[in-house]
């Protein structure tokens, strides 16, 4: 069994426009829920500069708080806290209706190209004979290898990078080493997703992926070559990161705009 | 037959259609041109006992599809009972993560469903396609026996058939028996659509106010008409004539700017109806097509009353087969496309072509279907004085409230070109009435 920890965290978005917005649209799905995984004890959800109206859940359970904005405003923000046990399990159970083919195909961020299929191919015969035989066992070892060949490197990758053009740059960030590794599981005909939350010690927001196996989803980061634990909180899952992106929004006006985010998460 | 009284009043007819606005827009070479929609006076004639036997198969399975949604939108036992492989669900861009366990009022998916047929030589009826997305098409007969009556009142005492303007009355039905409560709209893209001259009679004839994207708004979870004064009024049932992917650029694809943002929302939470229900594309997959009468007897328990085209999935190893030896004698058709669009003989292709698509086709074998060229019966349209033979189909129309409802008429579209077996009237093609008689 895991070992359980409380962790409090709090995450802030802060998007400045040079001109203001006159109307907005927004959805945010930066909000952890109760998981096999996790147990949000308390939370609290601000957004500014009018407080949200809406609260919902998304197909794949995401939490979603959402509104619309009619009032000019030239700073719009949302602040997100409370506390959250974790390692309440070492994995979330596959949901009832949840099929593999679901996480099988390599569409959206995670479509890959001939660069990541003919590495993909590298790795066959790297590994070919030299993993345990499961799923989870070979999702790790490409996990590994990833993790050697791939470089970690901010701002020369956005959110619309696909695992493609990413493995074609050899560097990019957490998301970037989640839709490679997905990318290569689902080629390998392993069922992956992508998984967004934040992390004990980390100052942003962070992403990994789980692995089906025999009816559980198993955590494995990339970014860090290690297997989900205690000091991840869940906040969105999905078949990419498009379907769990922390806000999404459509804003008249507004100009030229700069986005800052800032997570802690501590243990208590 | 053909010195019916109403033949000679088909220019009439067509000059009545013209300055009602009867067209159909197409976009080619990234032109929007609109066109005259070209009726032909000969009407398509069903008798009763035939049209009793096509709507006993329509009503089984627009009902087995509804099924099919109701399932694979949440526990997919169809698919965990492996009558559908997995890969033809998850595979296919008709079918919506977004919609799943997202259950629409009343667990109607399909409320309007256009189902299109052939008739072979041999008398036999098969289902070509199902349109369970937004099926166009029903407009067109409508106002044109509307237009035959004013001109021909005689022909229309001699012969008995049913009466079709009652299709406005379907389809109020249809959406009041979903509505969430408050004002029912039809939501139209706008004037460039190939469909706008339908949106705006619809309205018209249902008495629902036709609007679009930039008339609603969504306030707490509740959908709004904002009316002339600016005021806001409830709506709650959207016949939509936008697709689902512009639906909401919240929720699906972020650059429309025809739709109404957070709309999928209020949905979500039974605030208000939406026709059809978004995700419905996975049914109208040709790929699924080749399991509907699978699905007949899996949901109802029942053997399907209407056939499909003989199909064959390339996908399964002994139809791929099939498909290599007998190219030649089949139609092969892209499960992606729609309108007449991705559709080949293998007979009209040369050696090279030929190749090129069977190497295609062993590299993604889900994406095609083959089928075997029917030979549908032609039927007499007028070329100028003289009678000619063309192909056509049927588009049925299905509506969907406690249960389901066909419409006793439906689209008879043909091909101008003696040659094609195209109908669609995306490619050009022209309309008939469709009589049913009741007696």
């Amino acid at each position: 069994m895991a070992v359980m920890k409380r962790l409090d965290f709090i995450y802030c978005m802060t998007i400045t426009y040079s001109e203001p917005v006159s109307n907005c649209h927004y959805t945010l799905k930066c909000v952890p829920a109760d998981m096999d995984r996790q147990r949000i004890e308390s939370l609290k959800i601000e957004v500014m500069p009018e407080n949200y109206r809406s609260r919902g859940q998304d197909s794949f359970g995401n939490q979603m708080v959402y509104g619309t904005i009619e009032k000019a405003h030239d700073v719009f923000s949302c602040r997100v806290c409370g506390t959250a046990v974790t390692g309440c399990a070492d994995s979330n159970r596959q949901r009832k209706g949840e099929l593999p083919g679901m996480y099988l195909n390599l569409r959206g961020l995670t479509a890959a190209g001939k660069e990541l299929e003919s590495y993909c191919g590298e790795l066959a015969k790297k590994l070919a004979g030299r993993t345990d035989g499961t799923p989870y066992g070979q999702a790790v070892k490409l996990m590994q290898c990833l993790y050697e060949d791939f470089r970690y490197e901010k701002n020369c990758t956005n959110v619309t990078t696909t695992s493609e053009d990413a493995w074609r740059l050899k560097r990019g960030v957490c998301q970037d080493y989640a839709h490679i590794l997905i990318s290569l599981c689902r080629m390998n005909r392993i069922p992956a997703r992508y998984a967004a939350g934040f992390m004990l010690g980390e100052g942003e927001s962070h992403a990994w992926v789980e692995v089906l196996w025999e009816g559980k989803w198993y955590g494995l980061d990339p970014t860090n070559n290690q297997l989900v634990n205690e000091d991840y909180i869940y906040v969105g899952i999905g078949r990419d990161a498009a379907d769990c992106a922390l806000n999404r929004g459509i804003v008249v006006g507004g100009g030229q705009q700069c986005q800052q985010v800032a997570v802690a998460v501590k243990e208590i | 037959m053909y010195d019916m009284d109403l033949l000679k009043h088909t220019d009439t007819v067509n000059e009545l259609l013209a300055r009602y606005g009867v067209k159909f827009g197409i976009y080619k070479n990234n032109q929007f041109k609109e066109q005259m929609f070209p009726f032909d006076a000969i009407p398509r004639i069903i008798k009763k006992q035939e049209f009793d036997y096509l709507e006993k198969g329509l009503k089984q399975r627009v009902l087995a599809l509804n099924y099919f949604l109701n399932d694979i939108y949440s526990e997919k036992k169809i698919v965990k009972d492996h009558v559908i492989p997995e890969d033809f669900i998850f595979a296919s861009s008709g079918y919506l993560a977004e919609c799943d366990g997202v259950q629409p009022i009343k667990g109607i998916y399909p409320h309007i469903s256009g189902i299109d047929l052939v008739q072979g030589k041999n008398g036999n009826w098969y289902i070509l396609e199902d349109n369970l997305r937004v099926p166009s098409g029903a407009s067109y007969p409508m106002i044109a026996r509307d237009l035959c009556r004013r001109s021909s009142p005689e022909t229309f005492q001699k012969f008995h058939l049913e009466d079709n303007r009652n299709y406005a009355e379907l389809l109020r039905k249809t959406i009041d028996y979903v509505n969430a409560g408050g004002h029912t709209v039809i939501l139209t893209p706008g004037r460039c659509n190939a469909a706008y001259f339908e949106h705006s009679y619809l309205a018209e004839k249902t008495g629902a106010h036709l609007v679009s994207g930039a008339d609603l708004k969504v306030v707490d979870d509740k959908l709004y008409y904002i009316n002339y004064a600016g005021e806001l009024e409830r709506v709650g049932a959207v016949y939509r004539r936008i697709s689902d992917e512009y639906l909401d650029p919240m929720n699906f694809n972020p650059e429309s700017v025809i739709g109404i943002p957070h709309i999928y929302d209020v949905y979500r939470k039974g605030n208000v109806a939406l026709l059809n229900a978004p995700g419905n594309g996975i049914a109208d997959d040709k790929g699924i097509y080749y399991f509907v009468p699978k699905m007949i007897r899996y949901y109802l328990g029942e053997e399907p009353v209407l056939s499909n085209a003989p199909t064959y999935l390339p996908f399964y190893e002994e139809d791929m087969k099939y498909v290599l030896e007998h190219f030649d004698e089949l139609v092969l058709k892209d499960v992606a496309e729609a309108g007449g669009y991705g559709v080949v003989f293998g007979s009209s292709m040369t050696k090279e072509e030929k190749e090129r698509f069977v190497a295609l086709l062993k590299a993604e074998p889900r994406r095609f279907i083959a089928q075997e060229v029917i030979d549908f019966c032609d039927i007499d349209i007028m070329e100028g004085d003289e009678v000619v033979a063309r192909k056509a189909d049927l588009r049925a129309f299905v509506l969907m409230a406690d249960e389901p409802m066909v419409w006793k008429s439906g689209l008879t579209r043909f091909s101008r070109n003696p040659d094609s077996f195209i109908v669609n009237s995306s490619q050009g093609g022209g309309f008939k009435d469709t009589w049913v008689l009741f007696q």
